[in-house]
């Protein structure tokens, strides 16, 4: 009796693989036929194709403005009012780049605003990283209401503080005794040593450092909200152990939550710097742009001797090429930045436990 | 015995030993806690709650220059008055805002998700679309939001019809990269309002502005998709689930926390943005009559606040919390 099937035959082909032959196994062809023409194969392959197109224009979407920012630095004026140029230019110059570097004052602007906004995130992250801890792992009385005035200071606008921000800076005075009008202890202090003492911060970085401090920055509501998810994914069992071990609370906090939060760090720092960096409504509020130091916002401006380059035609693109040039060095450090640090925002983001 | 005699006796008779008792843990830790959030704690009392009261203050008051500082006069609530029933385009550039935020925030939260659940799949060069879809983020803020909005040359180098990106500054029919047009032509069968068709236009339309707008969003839905864990789909798909069902039964409520989160985030950071109808109107008023500007933009702070609380209130009893078993 011979009609049940022959045992498959098993062949050894490594120490660790085998390999199994069938007798009657179904033809090569008719297995790809079955494959190929099902249903669930077809669907396959148009979703991953539509899904491929879908991410490929969206990426244009995205990558077309730095494209043509980029073509049209490179562009000299008459490359404006020939019809036939339309990305590519056909006389390269580097004349725009040469004047904004020169005339603009670029460099000094870019040590101004890697200094300053090196010193903010620096100090933003480690103050949201702090206060991030604090909030999230200690139960004290008035955490909630911590959170709570985290939460608002997100999401009062700019504008509305614009005015009274600026008034406090100008008029320096802690406690804001002044601003109240109300007759203040400092001001009485002062009055006794004889005349009225005014201290102006503005046209310095030290607003911003002393907001950064504060944890009051731009968008530091956000930082410290981030840093108390992610704490929240640490276990805290970790941190028992390290107190049975005979740690305190800030070696603990330094010795191993630090050292574990420092992809969410990274993030946020990432953050903090190309925020602070192309901000310029802060920037805007405490220089005015003739002070002595020189952010990036002060670069926007038409180069003189590119002023008159230009024939009436071309001069509105030249203009806006001009200005996106400006954009591009701007974001050009950035950039850099960015290509290096990529990988940690994803993953920071990812395993922040953002999630519930 | 002496040793006993003593601690029995030490409460009653010594008072200052009672205080030297080591303070309880959750003291302790409290303490610590305070500690920690200590900087923001005094700088939102030295600093933030004083420039929050100035700034109503300010609203109310006029600011007087003198010779040392500046001195204020209570004018009551002209600024308010002005902002609302003198000022003639106030009101209508706030209705327009609002209606403007309420047809993008529903655009962005689809759009950031439907790209969210693309990014989380497996595919070629994911990475690379990773990194890509979050320049945004990093790059097109503050400064460059500014450059991008003046920016005609994008426009002219997209040669005319077809190939251009309206990015908000465009908006030459030209430009655009579907019309109305096509698409009710597309939908002639389907029986559908003029409305829908004009919302679906100007998304596509508007693509750059939104994508430039989701970044934030898209990476907290991946968060959020990182999370499900990968154990329920499978349940599901060996019981015959669809990958449209998977996502309407699983994808949805378990994101849906993240939804709220996104929604409430999508509100906010787009009444906050200088790009922004009102901000801007807001921000060319400041330049006149600094005053006005600020009482304005309470009020828009309280409308939006509304807005928000009312779609908290709505959307809190839709959303699904997964319960930790911990």
């Amino acid at each position: 009796m011979d009609n049940t099937q022959k045992a498959p035959k098993v062949m050894r082909e490594s120490k660790n693989r085998i390999r199994v032959e069938f007798e009657d196994r179904t033809p090569f062809w008719q297995r790809m036929k079955s494959k190929i023409f099902s249903m669930y194969f077809l669907t396959n392959v148009v979703w991953y194709l539509f899904r491929f197109i879908l991410m490929i224009g969206v990426s244009y979407v995205i990558l077309f403005p730095f494209f043509s920012k980029i073509a049209g630095s490179f562009m000299s004026p008459s490359d404006f009012v020939d019809p036939t140029v339309c990305v590519i230019p056909k006389s390269p110059t580097l004349d725009i780049y040469k004047a904004i570097i020169l005339e603009n004052g670029y460099l000094s602007a870019l040590f101004n605003t890697i200094v300053l906004s090196l010193s903010t995130a620096l100090i933003q992250t480690f103050v949201a990283a702090l206060v991030g801890y604090g909030l999230c792992k200690f139960k004290f009385k008035g955490n909630s209401v911590v959170m709570i005035f985290v939460i608002i200071t997100m999401i009062i606008p700019h504008e509305t503080i614009r005015l009274s921000m600026m008034q406090h800076f100008r008029y320096f005075d802690i406690g804001g005794v002044q601003g109240l009008n109300i007759p203040g202890l400092i001001q009485g202090i002062v009055g006794i040593f004889g005349g009225h003492i005014e201290i102006n911060l503005m046209e310095s970085f030290a607003p911003l450092i002393l907001l950064s401090v504060f944890g009051l920055g731009f968008k530091n509501g956000l930082y410290i909200f981030m840093m108390r998810q992610f704490f929240t994914g640490v276990p805290d069992e970790l941190e028992e152990s390290a107190y049975v071990d005979g740690s305190n609370t800030f070696r603990t906090f330094f010795q191993i939550i630090l050292p574990l939060s420092i992809p969410m760090m990274v993030t946020i720092f990432l953050f903090a710097f190309c925020w602070q960096w192309t901000d310029d409504f802060y920037t805007g509020i405490f220089f005015t742009g003739d002070g002595p130091i020189r952010l990036m916002p002060d670069i926007l401006e038409i180069p003189k001797s590119l002023e008159t380059a230009a024939s009436y035609a071309a001069q509105k693109l030249y203009y806006t090429a001009i200005n996106n040039t400006c954009g591009i060095m701007i974001i050009l450090p950035l950039v850099i930045l960015y290509l290096f640090c990529q990988k940690f925002l994803v993953q920071g983001i990812e395993r922040s436990g953002l999630v519930g | 015995m002496n040793q006993a005699q003593n601690n029995v006796s030490a409460p009653v008779v010594e008072a200052p030993v009672k205080k030297k008792k080591p303070v309880s843990l959750t003291k302790r830790k409290a303490r610590a806690g305070w500690l920690f959030v200590l900087p923001f704690v005094v700088g939102l009392l030295v600093l933030y709650i004083p420039i929050i009261l100035d700034s109503i203050c300010f609203s109310f008051f006029e600011i007087i220059p003198t010779t040392s500082g500046y001195s204020l006069q209570f004018q009551g609530i002209k600024f308010y008055h002005q902002a609302l029933f003198v000022n003639a385009t106030f009101t209508t550039t706030l209705v327009a805002g609002i209606k403007q935020l309420l047809v993008d925030t529903p655009m962005i939260l689809i759009f950031s998700l439907f790209i969210a659940v693309v990014l989380n799949q497996k595919m070629m060069g994911r990475a690379a679309f990773r990194a890509i879809f979050f320049i945004p983020v990093v790059l097109s803020t503050g400064l460059m939001e500014t450059i991008n909005a003046s920016d005609t040359l994008s426009d002219y180098m997209g040669g005319g019809s077809g190939g251009g990106i309206s990015d908000g500054s465009g908006t030459n029919a030209s430009s655009e990269i579907v019309s109305a047009v096509d698409i009710e032509r597309l939908f002639e069968g389907l029986k559908i309002g003029t409305g829908l068709v004009e919302y679906v236009s100007n998304a596509v339309n508007s693509i750059y502005d939104i994508v430039n707008r989701s970044g934030v969003q898209m990476l907290i839905f991946l968060a959020g998709l990182q999370g499900i864990s990968p154990s329920i789909y499978e349940a599901s798909s060996i019981e015959g689930a669809t990958a449209w069902e998977t996502f309407w039964k699983i994808t949805f409520p378990m994101i849906s926390p993240m939804i709220l989160v996104n929604a409430i985030y999508t509100i906010i950071d787009s009444f906050t943005s200088q790009s922004n109808v009102v901000m801007s109107f807001i921000a060319g008023i400041y330049q006149n009559s600094q005053a006005t500007a600020t009482a304005m933009s309470w009020i828009y702070f309280i409308v939006i606040m509304a807005i928000i609380g009312l779609f908290v209130l709505i959307a809190s009893s839709f959303v699904f919390y997964q319960r930790r078993d911990s």
